[in-house]
């Protein structure tokens, strides 16, 4: 029984000194561990999730050492707590040390990640702590030192916090694949590790614990905080209305609505969906309310991390009013003060928006209090949407990643830089993950032939050298590729970034390439706040001064855009249903001109309709549909359908979308009606055509870009090595374009096909979707002008995709008669 | 092999290949620019697997060239190695060895890096600077030879040259190109595992896009 045990004895009795009461959810967690079991705590953040496992580890320790542990520390590494933020290490360690000192346990606990210095990594070398808080990153940068078997050989127990963000994302896949081996370092030791997942609520946590609890082949339980969270969420009302969605303006101008709202509550979290947009948003609120300076700062990815740390420790203080971030400060631990939250823009998912509102009002009995701000006016649609799905708990799932080839190239190139590896023992345990379960021995050989001879065989003038078979175990013994391996573990893709720094030194962030590319000296742009005047570029630096010009430019990172998910879209399209019916709910009710003007213009689609619009301009003749799936499912139904009127008659479209639909454009009528209309949605041969339109829409190479990077083809370049591997530099777009010539069936080539078929292509979901399509009552209609709702969808489509039936040289031969005419 | 098209630069016959080359016909003259020879080689020497077949592609294409136009000599504007020596180059000497009577001339590159015995023994003389024949004027980078050649004509390279047509419905197609003035011609990289750098048709410019396997004129 875990409350006659010793240790929980000591435990309780330390809390209860401290006015704490441990949480039921704790109690269990703790009495799982204490027998060696694993699983899964799902609870939200702020309410002792850490201790649930943390303090459970404690327990057993005393229970296992009643006498002497508070005087003998096992000197080596015990617990492995795997953290996706940097910026959660520092709280998590500060947190556990005081733990540790208060109950006199002599356990050290060392931070290991990107920021880690080298002074202290050489220090964790030489005595490993007991307890080890990590990024799956440098968890993998560990498994690729030669003595790395050495530090896990006494562990015991792997936390891995925020699953929920993981899994899903090649990051989880890092984890996965990081624990299968952890676990076979085991295997000839009597050793039993546990495995401990934390999550957030997601809409499949069995499948999530399934995914983190495979490797060690045990049920597992899931065990969850009854903690009821009381949030409301109030929208903030443009004061007028205009009849078209303001696309481009980006809600910029109702930034006067904020400040009240910031200057009545204690502290606040404003959460905006891209690190150039936080750019914008922080300026403007300072130039709105000029008062707030200094009681406002800015938070995001790109900025140095010093200073990110700043702003993090200013919130815990309370100094801040108010903080502009991104997803940056999506995870983490609780900023007490924080009492408000608001949310620029579409959160695209319920799970993401539930989280975010849980940024704030954390004490017992206290509300989560979340405010909406719309960047068009149709999102106030989408806030209707989600307060109804908060209201039926209808919260997303993640789907775990299958079969990730790039990971495991990587990973494999990893232990052969590291200790070197035997085929038959890694391809047994990677099998034992959910990811790599299914891996065939065929596809198992590709990837060894992958990194061992470079994809095809071999001809006599070949020299490809990388991984290579050394008595019996695969290795990396080129210094220079495993240094270059090194620098490169990790799945998270980004531009080229160089930093920026100012001449008289002093680093302030950094930049992507790309950007600063397209920049002549003397210009003047944004970056954590700052107005900076481009100086030069010396190397990988970007050399700049301060500039008080009023006018700057706000870099793009060309981060992902997220999609609304098909949950939202879902219970959006039942929103629809409301409008100019049921105005019970302000947001729609505000609406009223807006859905007005569409249903003079074209329709309101209700739930179980289709709206098609046909509409003619100087641009030429667009085609829109209005499924409400989410832009990743749009990007796959726009290609098929363009795919398939491109069967009709030879013609050239280029492809728009956003969450609520999407515009197919053409020089030329679009040869859809009545008539025919029915059918494009019908299921008939669709892997066929999901095949064929990836093809033409080269939907793949976007994909592409991350996967050769992740896979080793890319060589980013680092500072100070930059001109030295010069000579290695190519760009994703030129490597698509080769292998697609020249070597199509490479593994990676294909993997993006796969990540395609499987993501936003998948037939399954497809032929769900465009069923519901081909049963609804479609409505076909030939607006004079742009509608309401087409209007975002032409004037801001970004990410054109193109698809074309017509030949290429007829194609230049038009657009060079289209010009001349013009 | 496509029909290449004629093109009178001055009083010289030229023809232009969609293959990416030039033939100076009065001269016997084939012109190149940035082959890059054994890049694929240099990327897969340090484990990065990109596919050989752009090297076997791009010394096939040249062969052809050969094949069709049976110069006697061969100009290559700069980067015709991409990095340090490597098999693939030995590739390149035997080819060289198998058409020793033609006269081979190169204005180094930036990329061209290897020690003069190297070309020595391949018969490749090299030019540091820019340097003329006939009416003809090359160079590598057409920027660091800004000064437009009096009453001549230069050919450079350096750039990869690649033009972009926007069409009506904001499509939007990319292709290397040939970029010539009234007294200067960019011509494309002829390796195929390289990049392009957008340039745009001016007034006074003449660009020939590489569709496929033919030039096409862009007029705007």
């Amino acid at each position: 029984m875990l409350q006659e045990s010793r240790g929980y004895g000591v435990i309780s009795q330390w809390l209860e000194k401290k006015d704490f009461h441990p949480f039921e959810f704790q109690e269990q967690a703790w009495g799982q561990m204490m027998h060696g079991h694993s699983g899964l705590v799902n609870a939200p953040t702020g309410c002792g999730k850490t201790f649930s496992v943390f303090l459970g580890t404690l327990i057993q320790v005393i229970n296992e050492h009643p006498k002497n542990y508070q005087t003998v520390a096992p000197g080596n590494l015990q617990l492995l707590w795997i953290t996706p933020l940097r910026a959660l290490a520092k709280d998590i360690g500060r947190a556990m040390e005081a733990v540790l000192t208060e109950l006199q346990i002599p356990w050290r606990v060392g931070i290991r990640n990107g920021d880690t210095s080298t002074s202290e990594r050489q220090k964790q070398k030489r005595k490993v702590p007991e307890i080890l808080i990590i990024t799956p990153e440098s968890l993998h940068l560990l498994l690729a030192q030669k003595d790395c078997s050495a530090v896990f050989a006494q562990l015991r127990w792997i936390a891995v916090d925020e699953w929920h963000e993981l899994m899903g994302s090649k990051r989880g896949v890092q984890v996965e694949l990081a624990i299968t081996r952890l676990i076979g370092m085991q295997v000839k030791k009597k050793n039993k590790i546990s495995v401990w997942g934390i999550s957030a609520t997601i809409g499949n946590l069995e499948e999530a614990k399934q995914v983190l609890l495979a490797p060690i082949k045990e049920g597992g339980c899931i065990i969850r905080a009854k903690i009821d969270k009381k949030i409301e969420v109030h929208s903030i009302i443009p004061d007028e209305i205009s009849e078209y969605p303001w696309a481009g303006h980006l809600g910029i101008k109702l930034a006067e609505k904020l400040i009240p709202i910031i200057e009545a509550s204690n502290s606040s979290l404003i959460f905006i969906n891209t690190r150039g947009m936080s750019e914008t948003w922080y300026q403007t609120i300072l130039n709105v309310a000029p008062q707030l300076a200094g009681a406002i700062a800015l938070h995001h990815g790109s900025i140095e991390h010093e200073l990110r740390a700043w702003v993090e420790d200013a919130l815990h203080a309370q100094k801040l009013k108010a903080v502009v971030c991104t997803a940056s400060l999506d995870l983490g631990v609780d900023f007490r003060p924080v009492d408000t939250v608001i949310q620029v823009g579409s959160p695209k998912g319920v799970a993401r928006f539930l989280q975010r509102a849980g940024r704030s009002g954390h004490g017992p009995g206290e509300i989560s209090r979340l405010y909406f701000l719309p960047t068009h006016s149709l999102e106030l649609v989408e806030a209707a949407a989600l307060k109804q799905a908060i209201l039926e708990n209808k919260i997303e799932s993640k789907d775990p990643l299958l079969l990730c080839f790039d990971v495991l190239i990587q990973y494999l190139c990893t232990l052969a830089v590291g200790e070197g590896f035997d085929d038959n023992t890694i391809l047994k345990e990677i099998r034992t993950s959910y990811c790599f379960a299914d891996i065939t021995d065929e596809e198992w050989k590709e990837v060894i032939m992958h990194i061992t001879q470079g994809g095809i065989a071999l001809n006599q003038y070949d020299e490809y050298h990388k991984v290579v078979l050394d008595n019996g175990l695969y290795k990396v013994i080129n210094r220079k590729i495993a240094m270059r391996h090194r620098m490169h573990i990790g799945t998270i893709v980004s531009d080229a970034m160089l930093k920026v720094k100012f001449l008289g030194g002093g680093y302030i962030g950094v930049i992507e390439e790309y950007f600063i590319s397209r920049l002549d000296p003397g210009d003047v742009f944004t970056l954590a706040g700052r107005n900076l005047e481009l100086v030069m570029i010396k190397d990988m630096d970007v050399l700049v001064r301060k500039s008080s010009a009023k006018k700057s430019i706000v870099p793009s990172w060309n981060g992902g855009r997220m999609s609304l998910t098909a949950n939202l879209g879902a219970i959006l399209r039942e929103t629809f249903n409301k409008a100019l019916v049921d105005e019970t709910e302000i947001e729609i009710r505000s609406l009223r001109h807006l859905f007005q003007t569409q249903a003079t213009l074209s329709k309101i689609p209700r739930a179980n309709e289709l709206l098609i619009e046909q509409i003619e301009s100087k641009d030429g003749y667009h085609l829109l549909v209005y499924p409400f799936e989410g832009r990743q499912v749009h990007e796959a139904m726009s290609a098929i359908l363009a795919f398939r009127i491109a069967q009709i008659t030879p013609i050239s479209f280029s492809i728009a979308m956003n969450d609520y639909g999407f515009e197919l454009l053409s020089d030329q009528p679009i040869p859809v009606d009545d008539s025919n209309v029915q059918d494009l949605f019908k299921t008939d041969n669709l892997f066929a055509d999901i095949q064929k339109s990836i093809n033409s829409a080269e939907m793949s190479k976007r994909k592409f870009r991350d996967i050769a990077v992740i896979g080793g083809l890319i060589f980013q370049g680092f500072p100070g090595e930059h001109k030295k591997a010069r000579h290695l530099q190519s760009s994703a777009a030129l490597l698509y374009k080769v292998f697609e010539e020249y070597e199509p069936n490479n593994i990676l080539f294909r993997q993006a096909f796969k990540e395609l078929m499987e993501q936003q292509m998948e037939e399954h979901r497809l032929r769900a979707a465009l069923d519901r399509m081909y049963h609804s009552h479609i409505l076909l209609c030939f607006p004079k002008q742009l509608t309401p709702l087409s209007f975002p969808i032409v004037v801001d489509g970004l990410n054109r995709n193109s698809l074309s039936s017509e030949k290429l040289e007829d194609r230049v031969r038009k657009m060079q008669e289209q010009l001349s005419k013009s | 092999m496509n029909a290449p098209i004629p093109y009178q630069i001055h009083d010289q016959n030229c023809w232009l290949s969609p293959q990416r080359a030039i033939f100076w016909e009065n001269q016997s003259t084939l012109i190149l620019s940035d082959t890059h020879y054994g890049k694929t080689g240099h990327f897969r020497k340090n484990g990065i697997g990109v596919p050989q077949a752009v090297f076997q592609e791009d010394m096939q294409r040249m062969v052809e060239l050969l094949g069709f136009f049976k110069p006697e000599r061969m100009v290559v504007v700069g980067d015709l190695f991409h990095s340090a020596a490597n098999l693939e180059l030995d590739v390149f000497a035997k080819w060289r060895r198998d058409f020793e009577q033609m006269e081979f001339l190169l204005v180094k590159g930036n990329h061209d890096i290897l020690g003069e015995h190297w070309y020595q023994a391949n018969q490749i003389r090299v030019q540091k600077e820019r340097f003329q024949i006939g009416p003809f004027q090359f160079a590598h980078d057409p920027m660091a030879a800004n000064d437009a050649p009096d009453g001549g004509f230069l050919f450079s390279g350096h750039l990869h040259p690649g033009v972009s047509l926007t069409g009506m419905v904001k499509q939007n197609l990319h292709f290397p190109c040939f970029y010539f003035s009234k007294t200067s011609c960019i011509l494309p990289a002829f390796s195929k595992f390289s990049g392009t750098a957008t340039v745009k048709k001016k007034k006074d410019n003449t660009i020939f896009a590489i569709v496929d396997h033919q030039l096409i004129e862009i007029v705007r």
